[in-house]
């Protein structure tokens, strides 16, 4: 286990550490740099709580060094990777939204659409092409037409695009139309697909799995990562839990979680995490001021006559409106949009 | 200096070090010995085994005896190493001691 004290920690805060656990028996390598002591703990460590001694007064960081993921941990790589699309930062200081319907029915709905989120500051253009439906009589998406169409939309409204990949003979073809591809909630461990998408250059948006832990969630972004593709947005969208009320719970500490855990950018896809419309802009206000480092939020032109997930999609006027409201709470995290 | 005299002065250089290293680790060993007493006595006493102030002093002792080419930065990353190995000396032989 791992340390780290923050920088300029003060003696007595480092000592108060050392010698708790010194009487616990364990020894400590003290290694002190240039403004910052770490501190390695050598014994039976897997009997400590490593967020015990984060409380401690001068801790910045307690590591594990057994973490089972290795690429996608703060200790491999202390700063925050800043995905790069199309000119669009994300994990950076700006905070980035990427909106759209959630399936491209057609050129009107795409092409309208856009142009609304596009005008309320959203700089990531999201639509699906393929879609993973419950149920196979659902409608299952236009393929390679609805991609055409989202490239289109994005050049017209200056946006990155953002549309999911379901399996790996699809990735080629996106590849020509796409900048960011998501990889779904169903599809978090999928390694096949995971692997293949190590071997691409291009961003990848990695969503939790409606039942994955954070640990596994890591992991899946670690086989991404192990076949040389670094550039990972994670994505929460809402776990499983007992509660009926909304679809699913969308786990608010998970942001600060990875925050600690991981290097990569997180961002919040509140519209599916709940499946209610009136629910995605507390959601979407809470991941802001949790330190997430964008959204992914799904908005119609005209939710009511929306082929697939209406009752979840924002209006653009409620779009616009999130987007004034966001402007109000990044400036408290210390963050712009 | 032509390169068989590098080689040999490379060599010579090299040997002088391993002589070093040998009585380094004879001193190393001679204090640990003293932990291992210190150790004992803080058994007895029943005294914690980390004393940070101690630890203060020896640092800034070893970091005023220092002439170069090792600044007291550098004296002071080796010693915190040599200083940690005592401490588990001395928490063994202070255990040590405890059950006898």
């Amino acid at each position: 286990m791992i340390i780290v004290m923050q920088k300029h920690a003060p003696d007595p805060s480092i000592e108060h550490v050392v010698a708790e656990l010194s009487s616990r028996g364990f020894d400590v390598h003290r290694s002190t740099g240039a403004d910052q002591t770490i501190l390695g703990v050598v014994g039976r460590v897997d009997t400590l709580d490593p967020r015990e001694f984060e409380l401690f007064e001068g801790v910045q960081e307690v590591v594990r060094v057994s973490e089972p993921y290795k690429l996608t941990s703060r200790t491999f790589k202390r700063d925050k990777t800043i995905v790069k699309a199309r000119g669009v930062e994300i994990g950076g200081d700006r905070v980035v939204v990427m909106a759209g319907p959630c399936t491209i029915e057609s050129e009107h709905q795409l092409f309208e659409t856009a142009r609304r989120v596009a005008r309320s500051g959203a700089r990531v253009l999201r639509g699906g092409a393929y879609k993973p439906r419950t149920s196979p009589y659902a409608f299952q998406g236009m393929g390679i037409e609805g991609l055409k169409l989202l490239r289109a939309a994005g050049d017209e409204f200056s946006m990155a695009t953002v549309s999911e990949v379901m399996e790996i003979s699809q990735i080629e073809k996106m590849l020509e139309y796409v900048d960011i591809l998501q990889v779904g909630a169903r599809n978090m461990q999928n390694y096949n697909l995971l692997s293949a998408l190590g071997q691409v250059r291009k961003p990848i948006l990695l969503k939790r799995g409606m039942s994955a832990t954070i640990q596994e969630w890591l992991l899946a972004a670690e086989y991404i990562m192990a076949g040389g593709n670094y550039d990972i947005i994670l994505c929460e969208r809402g776990i499983r839990t007992f509660e009926t009320y909304t679809r699913n719970t969308f786990d608010i500490s998970a942001i600060p979680v990875i925050d600690k855990l991981s290097h990569l950018p997180i961002v919040g896809d509140p519209s599916h995490a709940t499946g209610r419309r009136d629910k995605v802009m507390p959601l979407a206000r809470a991941t802001v001021a949790a330190g997430g480092d964008g959204l992914l939020i799904e908005v119609h032109h005209d939710p009511e006559k929306a082929v697939c997930d209406g009752p979840q999609s924002l209006y653009p006027d409620q779009f616009a409106r999130l987007m004034d409201e966001l402007k109000i709470i990044v400036p408290a995290v210390g963050r712009s949009i | 200096m032509n390169t068989t005299d590098a080689e040999a002065e490379l060599t010579r250089l090299r040997e002088a070090i391993d002589r070093v290293d040998d009585v380094l680790v004879k001193l190393l060993n001679q204090r640990a010995k003293y932990a291992v007493e210190i150790g004992e006595i803080k058994g007895v006493l029943s005294l914690p085994i980390y004393a940070p102030e101690r630890e203060k002093e020896v640092l800034r002792h070893v970091e005023a005896a220092g002439a170069g080419p090792l600044d007291s930065a550098a004296i002071r990353r080796l010693f915190e190493r040599i200083i940690d190995e005592s401490r588990r000396v001395e928490r063994e032989s202070a255990s040590t001691g405890v059950s006898q």
